[in-house]
């Protein structure tokens, strides 16, 4: 048996999927292929996987990763050519990564890549909000809403196209266990410390997430 | 880019029931067929999901190249605020098309409860709602499934009904569709005409209804040439080589019936004389085990689903029984899938089968006793007595089981008080059972449950005359029965009477509800089947509206002379048996199931099943 790294992507089709339903779905996936998972010990076995940062609901991307326990040595590029034959359409696996014996700690993912857009009405200034040295919004963590200042975990923003009605950014957030940072924040920054500026609704979609400046593979 | 669909979706609970999409399910190009056919089911996802006839259909549809059936489901109330503020019309899930100019829809009516949702879902997809008031543009509307048998409370709304088995028939309207569309699809009338004369199609604007003074019906009368004086159900009489589906889809949120459903036979030999399906899938056809182990093996490879369960009205009376789940048993075990086997007697051989497969975890286990004393179980024909009750849980204690639920109605014909102690009475007994069971050997912390739900006369059984309880006398039931269950290891739930109430006025209504149905609607009534949306009081105050008495339909014991709305429909089992089983009822005589002896209830003319072993 070994650990695989895989990463994957999400397009519109599969994007209202829940992570809840998505480990179901991964589960099916393999049961349909010739590979076999790593059952758990206990009571009620189940496949062992962890996704490394669940997305949100409605959210697309590049950059999945999850750690999965197979029953077999299976090679790299088979095991990425056997799970897109079994993905329902809007899955795509990329690439896959045997664990061990290599450097990949999904933990130390600490930041991702967003391309946003926003329904606006006002005016956007995104560069004036980046010379703040504080942006303290309400922000939902484990212990509740609180006011936190989001200002240090915005690595970067950047305009890439305004049409006066849609906004689309560039982000790169704070993500991970250690401080999770989601662009709806940002945009709730944007409101706050502007006179004329009133967010709407927003697309996400995932770039990529790093351990710094640098993706796992 | 920002759409509204985006918008849309964001706002409401549970988006994928929307999004279609699903694995397995049918993508096509629209533009290829001739007949845009929408599945419709008038409730949520996860329950229409959980449905075998809408497996069957929607694949057979599929599988011709001239025809893209997707399906409809109704919204809930979030999604449908939200496409009303959109300006969005019901849609079909594959392609996210609205329906409101498809070719045809067919609506599955699994329960009386769910008539205002297809109002409701004919309201967003703009169409008319009564027959009359479409023309040849809008779709022609079907239906189909277990409350079509007597659909005359939605006769105003349908095209056409089709009765019995739909594997064959649904094909044939098609093509007689894909022919009147050819021909430049001028005169709906046409198009019921060129099918009024194939077996089991009902077209209810073909037929006037008279009514004698006293509101009963006085006649139904066809008024075309086309339509047959009495329409008879179709039957799959080759039920083992008759399509089946060997793809499923796999919905992407949890579903009601989240597994693979294999259905090992239909129809069913018991005769219990509440049960409407027991009379009109008749006769029992089983399909062999060769052909269901190679469809499992299918589904289960197709799916990747982990549970399997075998689906049938009894599942003990398939002959086949040890042969396809030892065969089972050896894919499952091997994939670690769980199977599962409702509707099961408890006897040695199904013990050491839950034993098989229930490795692990003793899960719950359902006794449907029905009636809490020997003669009223007589009276239903419902073949189970005390004795098997205590000797099966005996054996299920012993076996590590705690978890009983014993369900039963109240609210039967000739049902007495006695007969409700019966119940309380019948569970005290099986909690004795385990208590004479010496500790050591039984497992612990007992747990009953008991539960009723009210007795509803249905149309094609036995008691399709008998008077249906009022819900004084049914509270008065239920509050005798809470009073007489004394232990506290036994708790009790019962059904709420009012949802029964109106699903007895609809089961045996006539078409002056059609009225009723569309006004109340209009007046916000949907999803009655959801207790957090029924609304009783907006029901009774419709009715009172339109001068109707729905006591008419429920609080009256029919004369064998009445002419009954249902009376053109012909589904096999003679009236003249129903009489029989009926008076036979009053004096608690049984019949013996179909396989111990033959009691002639006319489906033999089938020609086929059980009645030719």
């Amino acid at each position: 048996m070994s650990n695989y790294i895989l990463k994957y992507s999400r397009d519109e089709r599969v994007k209202y999927i829940s992570h809840l339903d998505f480990v179901r779905l991964f589960h099916r996936a393999v049961r349909r292929s010739d590979i076999n998972f790593v059952f758990s010990q206990g009571f009620n076995p189940h496949p062992v996987m962890t996704v490394a940062q669940p997305l949100s609901v409605g959210v697309t991307s590049d950059c999945e990763y999850m750690k999965v326990g197979f029953d077999g040595d299976y090679s790299e590029d088979e095991l990425v050519s056997a799970l897109n034959a079994v993905m329902p359409p809007g899955y795509k696996i990329l690439a896959a990564r045997i664990a061990e014996g290599r450097e990949i700690d999904l933990t130390k993912l600490d930041r991702a890549v967003y391309t946003v857009e926003l329904e606006y009405e006002g005016v956007a200034d995104t560069g004036s909000l980046m010379q703040r040295d504080e942006l303290i919004v309400m922000k939902k963590s484990k212990s509740g809403v609180k006011e936190s200042d989001i200002r240090p975990y915005i690595y970067s923003l950047e305009t890439l196209h305004d049409d006066g009605k849609i906004l689309t950014l560039r982000m790169c957030l704070a993500s991970g266990g250690a401080y999770n940072l989601k662009p709806r924040s940002v945009a709730d920054a944007m409101e706050k410390y502007s006179d004329n500026f009133k967010a709407g609704f927003m697309n996400v979609h995932r770039n990529s997430i790093m351990c710094v400046d640098k993706e796992p593979f | 880019m920002i759409t509204n669909r985006d918008k849309i979706l964001s706002a409401v609970t549970k988006p994928t029931r929307y999004t279609g999409g699903e694995l397995n399910c049918v993508m096509k190009d629209p533009s290829s067929v001739d007949v845009r056919f929408a599945f419709c089911f008038a409730d949520t996802y996860e329950i229409a999901m959980s449905h075998l006839g809408l497996k069957i259909l929607y694949h057979t549809l599929n599988e011709r190249s001239d025809t893209y059936c997707e399906r409809v489901f109704a919204p809930w109330t979030d999604m449908e605020e939200e496409m009303k503020k959109y300006g969005m019309r019901l849609f079909a899930l594959e392609t996210g098309d609205e329906v409101t100019h498809f070719d045809m829809m067919g609506f599955t009516l699994q329960y009386e409860l769910c008539y205002s949702n297809i109002v409701n879902m004919l309201n967003l997809a703009d169409i008319p709602v009564r027959s009359r008031d479409r023309d040849e543009t809008y779709p022609i509307i079907c239906g189909g499934g277990p409350c079509a048998y007597n659909a005359e409370p939605v006769a105003d709304i349908f095209d056409f009904f089709m009765m019995g088995e739909g594997e064959e028939i649904i094909h044939e309207v098609v093509d007689e569709y894909v022919k009147w569309k050819k021909s430049g699809k001028t005169n709906k009338r046409d198009y019921l005409k060129s099918i009024a004369r194939i077996e089991g199609v009902y077209v209810p604007s073909f037929y006037d209804v008279e009514y004698n003074g006293d509101g009963t019906v006085k006649s139904v009368t066809p008024n075309d040439p086309n339509a047959k004086s009495k329409i008879r159900k179709r039957v799959m009489k080759d039920f083992d080589g008759a399509y089946t589906p060997e793809t499923i889809i796999v919905p992407f949120g949890e579903v009601v019936h989240d597994r693979v459903m294999l259905e090992v036979m239909r129809g069913c030999l018991r005769g219990c004389r509440f049960c409407q399906a027991g009379y009109i899938y008749r006769p029992l056809r089983e399909r062999t085990p060769q052909r269901l182990l190679s469809v499992a093996d299918k589904l289960l490879k197709c799916s990747g689903y982990d549970e399997i369960s075998l689906s049938s009205l009894s599942t003990s009376d398939f002959k086949g029984l040890r042969e396809l789940t030892d065969g089972l048993l050896e894919i499952t075990e091997e994939k670690k899938i769980g199977l599962s086997l409702p509707s099961l007697r408890i006897d040695n051989f199904s013990l050491e089968l839950m034993e098989k497969v229930q490795k692990v975890r003793k899960t719950g286990i359902t006794f449907a006793p029905e009636a809490g004393t020997q003669r009223l179980r007589d009276v239903i024909n419902k073949n189970i007595n005390e004795d098997d009750i205590l000797k099966s849980t005996d054996m299920l204690f012993r076996g590590g089981w705690t978890n009983v639920k014993l369900y039963f109605m109240i609210g039967l014909p000739t049902e007495t008080m006695d007969d409700v102690r019966g119940i309380a009475e019948l569970a005290q007994k099986v909690l004795d059972v385990y208590f004479a069971i010496p500790k050591e050997e039984r497992a612990k912390q007992i747990n009953i449950t008991v539960s009723t739900s009210s007795f509803v006369p249905k149309p094609f059984t036995a008691f399709q005359w008998a008077k249906q309880d009022t819900r004084d006398m049914l509270i008065e039931k239920q509050n005798e029965l809470k009073s007489a269950i004394k232990s506290r290891r036994i708790r009790y739930n019962w059904h709420d009477n009012k949802t029964s109430y109106l699903e007895g006025v609809f089961a045996r209504g006539d078409r002056r509800l059609c009225d009723v149905i569309i006004k109340a609607v209009e007046n916000g009534c949907k999803f009655d089947g959801w207790g957090e949306h029924f609304d009783f009081y907006t029901w009774m105050k419709t009715f009172d509206e339109l001068g109707i008495d729905p006591d008419f339909y429920t609080a009256r014991e029919r004369s064998y002379d009445e002419t009954l709305p249902w009376d053109h429909i012909d589904t096999g089992v003679t009236k003249k048996f129903l009489i029989n089983e009926n008076e036979k009822a009053k004096k608690a005589q049984t019949t013996p199931n179909c396989r111990e002896k033959c009691s002639g209830c006319g489906a033999s003319s089938f020609g086929s099943g059980v009645c030719y072993e």
